[in-house]
């Protein structure tokens, strides 16, 4: 019953919000991107890239966009998952409930638009089919994987997410994970800073024709330079390492992010991927970030990371009781 | 709405949600095989990142008190949702349904959390903003 209420709750803001989307002419004509004192166009604030859209078009979906009907059904069958009931005892039940927390995508503000996918080129809303060298890496990596052991076998098998270093809201690409997506904008002359919530991570981006990092100083993070474009800030990042791979890419992907205040609300967000040692073409997505409540709220993972502990102590403490129970 | 949750609200019949996307494998954590019922009084409220920990005393059978670590969701958005750390006061007996640490030691993760009276711990989408967004 509560959780139905939570689920109601949150779509009656859904429903709303829908009838929201795509402004009408007028309303978009009336209004002008803002400025910094120094005339850059605005993007600060606080921003939640929270959607329920995925990143490859769903199978079964042939068009670009969803009626609005078909975009709120969508949501509802989300929203409905989330809420679903788990039965005690299986993997899925062994876990603190999402909405007692208010951290279900329901109860996320949420940058709603019609898109069937975030992946807007190719246009089939797919990722591009993988080069051969990007099957065999992806194999090789596989396989390299499996040679360290089980996850619980040491702390450097558990992810960097795990372990705190690098989360997917991070990225860049900066895509929503599960639950605070919540990011702060902030400009100056010289240099745009994109804090993420998630690891409390400043991303620092120095604007301006700076070159960017020699080649062989690599970073998870990669190599970060931007510009204007008109009212668009485009960020250009390269020097990515061989320890993230996003959706299978190498460290020499190339990534491209446009910036772009479209509503008062609302900042388009659209990143171009470009890495031939791993798909035979490049390839497109776009999210829809949204105005936020502020300020951001601490979240130093690492220091309270307790979960990795409780992880490795419990194999510890298994394999020891395996041991005694094996007869000498 | 809410009155009649709390009136209908056992343990037994409150649904329970599929996890999303988490921030680590909790069945790696704790023990699939442990499933536990804990009746305890809140020592103390860690609001920590990545998850938060609830302290509780809890009563054995024999009249001895033990302490138990409680495993909940990161705070973050209930600080968003006018929830404090004065939201919970030291001494609120709750009941919670979880899974015991596969190390053996007295710490689970809170499956669900209950009230005393049948209340579920923090109100998730009936909180005040839930969901909204306001400006600067």
């Amino acid at each position: 019953m509560f959780h139905r209420f939570v689920a109601a709750t949150a779509l009656a803001g859904i429903v709303t919000a829908l009838l929201l989307v795509a402004p009408t002419a007028a309303q978009t004509r009336k209004w002008t991107v803002p400025r910094t004192a120094d005339g850059q166009p605005d993007l600060q604030g606080f921003w939640n890239n929270t959607t329920y859209i995925t990143l490859e078009r769903p199978k079964g979906v042939t068009t670009e966009f969803y009626t609005r009907e078909e975009a709120l059904q969508m949501m509802k069958r989300a929203a409905d998952e989330e809420a679903e009931q788990t039965e005690p005892g299986t993997i899925a039940d062994v876990h603190y409930d999402f909405t007692q927390f208010g951290l279900d995508k329901s109860q996320s503000p949420l940058a709603l638009n019609l898109r069937t996918s975030l992946i807007v080129d190719p246009p089939d809303g797919k990722l591009p089919p993988l080069t051969d060298e990007g099957r065999r890496r992806a194999a090789a990596r596989a396989e390299a994987r499996k040679r360290m052991g089980a996850l619980t076998d040491a702390v450097q098998n558990q992810s960097l997410m795990v372990r705190c270093i690098l989360m997917d809201r991070n990225g860049p690409p900066m895509l929503a994970g599960a639950y605070n997506n919540n990011y702060q904008i902030l400009q100056t002359a010289g240099t745009v800073m994109i804090l993420v919530e998630m690891l409390h991570d400043p991303r620092i981006i120095p604007l301006g024709a700076r070159p960017q990092l020699p080649q062989q100083v690599r970073q998870l993070e990669g190599s970060s330079r931007g510009r204007w474009e008109g009212d668009t800030l485009v960020i250009e990042t390269a020097n990515f390492t061989d320890k993230t791979a996003f959706q299978g890419s190498s460290e020499n992907m190339r990534l491209t992010e446009r910036f772009t205040r479209t509503s008062e609300d609302t900042i388009t967000y659209r990143f171009t991927v470009d890495d031939p040692a791993t798909w035979t073409r490049p390839w497109s997505a776009e999210v829809l970030w949204k105005k936020a409540i502020g300020p951001l709220f601490e979240h130093a993972c690492h220091e309270g990371n307790r979960g990795l502990y409780n992880t490795l102590a419990g194999a510890r403490a298994e394999e020891k009781r395996a041991a005694e129970k094996t007869p000498k | 709405m809410r009155t009649t949750f709390a009136v209908i609200a056992g343990v037994g019949l409150l649904l329970t949600t599929v996890p999303m996307q988490a921030h680590h494998a909790f069945s790696a954590e704790f023990d699939i095989s442990k499933q536990l019922k804990l009746q305890g009084t809140l020592t103390k409220w860690e609001m920590i990142n990545p998850h938060s920990w609830f302290h509780i005393d809890v009563k054995t059978p024999d009249g001895k008190v033990e302490p138990w670590l409680i495993e909940g969701g990161s705070p973050n958005q209930l600080i968003r949702l006018g929830v404090t750390k004065k939201t919970l006061a030291v001494g609120v007996e709750f009941l919670v349904e979880g899974y015991q640490a596969r190390d053996g030691t007295n710490k689970a993760v809170g499956r669900n959390f209950v009230f005393a009276d049948g209340r579920s711990l923090f109100l998730g989408g009936s909180a005040p903003a839930a969901g909204a967004t306001e400006g600067k």
